[in-house]
């Protein structure tokens, strides 16, 4: 126990310690030893993942569109050994356009009329009706009236002036989505032993919450920005911290947690997600040399000029700058003495000089 | 010590009369010389603003070019110009003030609101308003027309109306705006007077042959000037305003330039060369500007850099340094009452240790000659500081460049040896990067007592030994260290008690220990001779093997990477946390000096005949080669006949590549395999792989039985003409051969084809590499500027530099993360 709390106490951080820094250089000087491409996961599973210092720079640069937004739905033990379950809620997540329900169609512009050749196979495959079709159809497209005649489906529009946008209309009409839940592009089945899961790619967390059988703590989405609009800060936090460390863990690069939970925080203590470079942490700082030095010096000092800014030099760029000792570190400690002391050290008299 | 003094910094916009105040001279004649080299008065080189030649004085403070830093003049402009780095926010102020009341859009309503919302700068907001709450005027139409010209529904807005309609806005409304008008006017935004810099900021250089070249900024000046001096003759002799207005608009352009000669929709102003001129904007700018090269970095004194080699002599925290270097560098030694005598000693001496100069305590640096020993010893006084010359146990600052992290740069103790380079332990070598092949490395002299305490006590790299990235220890032991480990602990190893005497001398231990009954030492016994008397380890590697020491004896195993080389290095996690760090560098060094030594009585060699075994090998390649063929052969049928299952998420090709690749790419893996099956320590080159002292399994794979399945950017190559890697192949040909597979060894020499294809995977894999180290070294830097203010508070909290709290406790414990290992 004593020795434990002895370890314990002589581990811990030191006044003035500039984590951030170290942080910063522990992160950096992993990322150099990076590779520099995507890659996929080989063989095992259908994840396109983006990995390496390209996902790394995108979250850090919270880049709000993410190259590959991703989510894994998993399921509770009920429905995760159920193949035809799975199945059935994979077709429930799936974007299904009318494009991809029709073998293909012939729009008479001068009418006004299109028709649609809807293949049965496709439709089956994606358990859609003809009449659903047609009744999302007519709901959302005030403007047009759907009759059918077996599988061809004619579309009228009923203002059939202007030809440009009858044919905007029509291709509107052709990108409908008619089931599936919006942003999912691509859903595929996976299994882990004897459970199987589904992961797709696009993120829509509110949309696939809502499904059935799916319950939202079986979610995992890699876009962070969903977390941060469904589930709140603390949550994108979380989600960044989680998907840097999956970014060290992939690349089989040990990393302490700590400095990645540090990154995270930095990123969203404000209540934001801010991104590390000149529109975020580095670009809100207060100091008017700290901005300069690092990106857009001109516009930086014009802008100070004119608000009349005042920089109070308490981060370490600007004390630099100035030439002073830094705010970090053995920076930020003064030693003081007592003028009564400082007799002590006087030579005494008989001492030789 | 005037930095200190300095509490905060405040911007702000210097006016048309504190230009005029800082000025000492208005310049008139747009020249610098006249025909006999001399400058002329009023003109850009006038002698108030300062000389840069040395036989002339100043006029204005009658120094000399040394000793007067240069003073500002000003140019009176004829009519007014807008400073093209404000033109933004002339706009914006042009846009959010009334253009017949000249009152800030904004309704007091508005203003109670944005006064309940703190610190709002109103400026961007108001834009959009169309009519004037106060006067009821409806706002014209603005346009700017980037960078200097205004448009008021379509008509041209000039400089003079700009700077009129800026000095009618209240200050009252200034505020309402975001400013603070007992600082910066809007007028101002819109020149009349030009500060002229002191020709110590763009002295002119003299060339070989006698002539001048004048600073660009000089150019830019003289070419102002000259325009508007015809502007001025112009306008009084009366000439249409077509021309005034033509000339106007060059007299704003080449201030435009002058101030910012890369603004976006204006000519470039070139040099008679065509070389673009270096303006203001330029000098501020970027890497090489003022704040990046010359105030974020600074030169510095007591320096030294040559190349470094490695020395088994010295432990990690020593740094060898020549004699020409220690002569040259100092080190200070503080007078006091008690050194009197040893300061009086130093300055006699007229040999190696001795005094370069005295400071006396007002900073006055005086060299010690021959002759005024004497002199300095009779003024010498408590409060003195005398520089001397660098001896053993001196400290100094060792730093590899490219400085990625806090490791990058240590406290090394100095030795002063013979020779030319700087030595260090090869232990040391990893958190520097470095290798002995040529590299140079940096030594700074700490010069302040605190910056030598700081060294001294927190930056030695002991101090710093264990990884603040995941608590792994950063130095250790490697090569031959970990090979000859091997060879004086293995099962097997006796020696004669004088070869028990030499290993163990080597590493300063001058004891023996018990011999077995042949009158023989064991490797182990003496290896245990560096063990603690107390230290009880265990440790067990994936592959089952063990290493156990018991009461500082080793009882069972031999000493491998696992306990002493990168990545765990258990051994010397176990000595640092229990014996501390003094301790585990002593250990680093007696466990090298005695590995080395054995290494060297043992004796280890490689050669061709490691490679040259038995005929197994062969047929293994041939049958491996086989079935991968196979292999890849059956998939294709399978992709051709559609019978190929296809991966979820995966069209069919994409499969069938990832299946073929990952068959090719597995090929490597059984020849790994039956490398270490077949192979046996008795072979050096297996040996060291397998230990974990250099190289690889695979290394051997390539060189004896195949080089493998080569790739580009992780895939099986496959660009280059159509439908085929090389012209030698079949269109659509599918075999691994003609996807990058090769089948030839190191060893056997590699086939033409086989050859390219090496080619193509080793100039990607090179690509890639230098691809990285620049969107690496960008991250890094953002990622610093991100988090450089960030510290611990003596409550433990992490904060930034406003004193914003980015975490209640540092990580959730308040542990330094160097002292928990990760994994």
């Amino acid at each position: 126990m004593i020795v434990m709390a002895k370890r314990s106490n002589s581990g811990k951080v030191q006044y003035g310690e500039p984590v951030g820094v170290v942080t910063a250089q522990s992160l950096g000087e992993r990322s150099t030893q990076m590779v520099l491409r995507t890659f996929h996961q080989a063989g095992v599973s259908s994840e396109v993942i983006s990995a390496g210092l390209p996902r790394l720079i995108e979250i850090v640069d919270a880049r709000k569109r993410a190259k590959h937004a991703l989510m894994t739905i998993r399921f509770d033990k009920g429905i995760a050994k159920d193949y035809e379950r799975v199945k059935e809620i994979k077709q429930k997540l799936e974007e299904v356009s009318i494009n991809t329900l029709i073998n293909g169609f012939d729009e008479n512009l001068k009418n006004g009329t299109m028709l649609l050749h809807f293949d049965k196979d496709a439709m089956s495959a994606h358990s859609i009706t003809l009449r659903k079709v047609m009744e999302i159809l007519s709901s959302r497209f005030p403007d047009i009236e759907v009759s059918n005649e077996g599988n061809e489906v004619t579309i009228r529009y009923k203002k059939r002036k202007d030809v440009r946008g009858v044919r905007t209309a029509f291709v509107h009409v052709r990108d409908e989505i008619v089931s599936g839940v919006e942003g999912i592009q691509k859903a595929v089945i996976n299994s882990e032993g004897e459970t199987f899961y589904i992961a797709v790619s696009g993120s829509n967390l509110k949309g696939v919450m809502d499904i059935e059988g799916v319950r939202p703590e079986n979610i995992y989405t890699n876009d962070i920005f969903e977390v941060l609009s469904v589930f709140g800060i603390e949550a994108a936090r979380n989600a960044i911290a989680n998907e840097i460390a999956y970014v060290f863990d992939i690349e089989k690069a040990s990393m302490n947690f700590k400095h990645i939970a540090l990154l995270a925080d930095t990123m969203t203590y404000s209540g934001t997600i801010k991104s590390v470079g000149r529109h975020g942490v580095a670009g809100d700082k207060e100091s008017v040399f700290a901005r300069a030095a690092y990106e857009e010096t001109i516009k930086h000092f014009v802008n100070a000029g004119f608000f009349s800014e005042t920089d109070r030099l308490r981060g370490v760029a600007e004390n630099i700058i100035i030439g002073r000792q830094i705010t970090v570190g053995t920076g930020k400690v003064k030693l003081m003495i007592k003028n009564e002391e400082l007799e002590r050290f006087k030579p005494e008299d008989g001492e030789k000089e | 010590m005037f930095a200190e003094s300095i509490e905060n910094v405040r911007f702000s916009i210097v006016s048309p009369d504190m230009i005029r105040r800082i000025s000492v001279a208005k310049l008139i004649v747009p020249d610098t010389y006249n025909e006999d080299g001399y400058p002329i008065d009023g003109g850009l080189v006038d002698q108030r603003l300062g000389v840069i030649d040395p036989g002339l004085k100043c006029k204005t403070c009658g120094g000399r070019a040394k000793s007067c830093q240069g003073h500002f003049g000003h140019i009176e402009l004829i009519r007014p110009v807008v400073h093209p780095e404000f033109s933004r926010l002339v706009f914006l102020l042009l846009q959010s003030t009334c253009d017949t009341c000249y009152r800030a859009l904004v309704s007091e309503k508005q203003i109670e609101a944005l006064k309940e919302v703190e610190e709002q700068t109103g400026l961007t907001k108001v834009k959009s308003i169309r009519k004037c709450p106060y006067c009821g005027a409806k706002q014209k139409k603005l346009k700017l027309e980037r960078p200097t010209f205004f448009y008021m529904e379509g008509e041209r807005l000039k400089a003079d109306t700009i700077q009129d309609w800026l000095s009618k806005i209240s200050d009252e409304d200034m505020r309402i705006l975001g400013t603070d008008p007992s600082m910066v006017r809007p007028e101002w935004l819109i020149l009349k007077v030009l500060l002229v810099p002191p020709v110590n900021a763009r002295p002119s250089i003299t060339l070989e042959n006698g002539d001048r070249s004048e600073d660009d900024l000089t150019h830019k000046l003289v070419e102002i000037m000259r325009i508007n001096q015809r502007l001025e003759q112009d306008i009084d002799a009366g000439a249409p305003q077509i021309i005034i207005d033509d000339l106007w608009e060059l007299l704003q352009y080449h201030v435009t330039t002058y101030f910012n000669n890369e603004t976006p929709g204006v000519p470039v102003a070139r040099h008679r060369s065509t070389r673009p001129l270096k303006t203001l904007a330029h000098r501020l700018k970027g890497k090489e500007g003022r704040i990046r090269y010359n105030l974020s970095g600074k030169r510095v004194n007591f320096t030294a850099r040559t190349v470094i080699c490695g020395d088994p002599n010295l432990t990690i925290n020593d740094v060898g340094i020549s004699k020409t270097i220690a002569e040259r560098l100092t080190t200070p030694f503080h007078v006091t009452h008690w050194n009197m005598e040893h300061a009086k000693g130093l300055i006699l001496r007229t040999e190696y240790p001795m005094a370069i100069n005295v400071i006396n305590p007002d900073g006055v640096r005086k060299r010690v000659t021959e002759t005024n020993r004497e002199e300095l010893i009779s003024l010498l006084a408590p409060g003195w500081v005398i520089e001397r010359q660098l001896v053993d146990g001196d400290i100094a600052l060792f730093n590899r460049q490219p400085t990625l992290h806090k490791l990058s740069i240590m406290a090394h103790n100095i030795k002063v040896l013979p020779g030319r380079t700087m030595r260090m332990s090869a232990n040391a070598t990893t958190p520097y990067n470095a290798d002995f092949d040529g590299d140079e490395m940096n030594l700074h002299i700490p010069q302040a007592i605190e910056a030598i305490a700081e060294a001294r006590y927190l930056m030695r790299p002991m101090d710093v030994i264990m990884s603040p990235r995941d608590g792994s220890p950063t130095m250790f032991v490697d090569e031959d260290g970990i090979l000859g480990a091997y060879i004086l602990t293995r099962n097997e190893s006796r020696y004669t008690k004088e070869e028990a005497c030499a290993l163990l001398s080597a590493a300063s231990i001058f004891e023996l220990p018990e011999p077995d009954a042949n009158g023989m030492y064991t490797g182990k016994s003496i290896f245990s001779m560096l063990l603690p008397d107390d230290l009880d380890y265990e440790e067990r590697d994936r592959k089952g093997n063990t290493v156990i020491i018991k009461r500082g004896e080793l009882v069972e195993g031999y000493i491998k990477k696992e306990s002493v080389g990168s990545g765990s290095g258990l051994l010397f996690r176990k000595i640092y946390s229990d014996y501390g760090h003094q301790a585990l560098v002593d250990f680093m060094y007696r466990f090298t000096k005695i590995s080395y030594f054995a290494l060297y009585m043992n004796g280890l060699t490689i050669g061709i005949k490691n490679y040259l075994t038995d005929k197994g090998i062969e047929s293994e390649t041939t049958k491996i080669i086989k079935n991968v063929s196979d292999e890849v052969g059956k998939l294709l049928d399978q992709y051709k006949d559609k019978s190929l299952t296809v991966l979820p998420g995966y069209t069919r090709r994409e499969t069938y590549e990832l299946l073929a690749h990952s068959t090719t790419g597995n090929a490597r893996q059984l020849g790994t395999h039956f490398i270490e099956k077949t192979m046996s320590f008795d072979n050096s080159a297996f040996l060291m792989p397998t230990l974990g002292a250099r190289g690889s399994v695979l290394n051997l794979v390539q060189m004896l039985m195949f080089l493998g399945q080569q790739s580009v950017r992780g895939k099986r190559i496959s660009r280059g003409y159509h439908g085929r890697v090389l012209p030698y192949f079949r269109r659509n040909e599918r075999s691994p051969r003609s996807k990058g597979f090769v089948s030839s060894s190191f060893m056997n020499g590699l086939e033409p084809i086989e050859f390219y294809m090496h080619a193509i995977g080793a100039r990607d894999s090179t690509m890639g590499k230098s691809l990285i180290t620049a969107v690496s070294g960008y991250l890094m830097r953002r990622l610093v500027h991100a988090l450089q203010d960030i510290y611990v508070e003596t409550d433990l909290s992490v904060r930034n530099a406003a004193g914003e709290i980015i975490q209640p406790l540092y990580g959730s414990d308040g542990i330094d993360t160097s002292a928990e290992l990760v994994r």
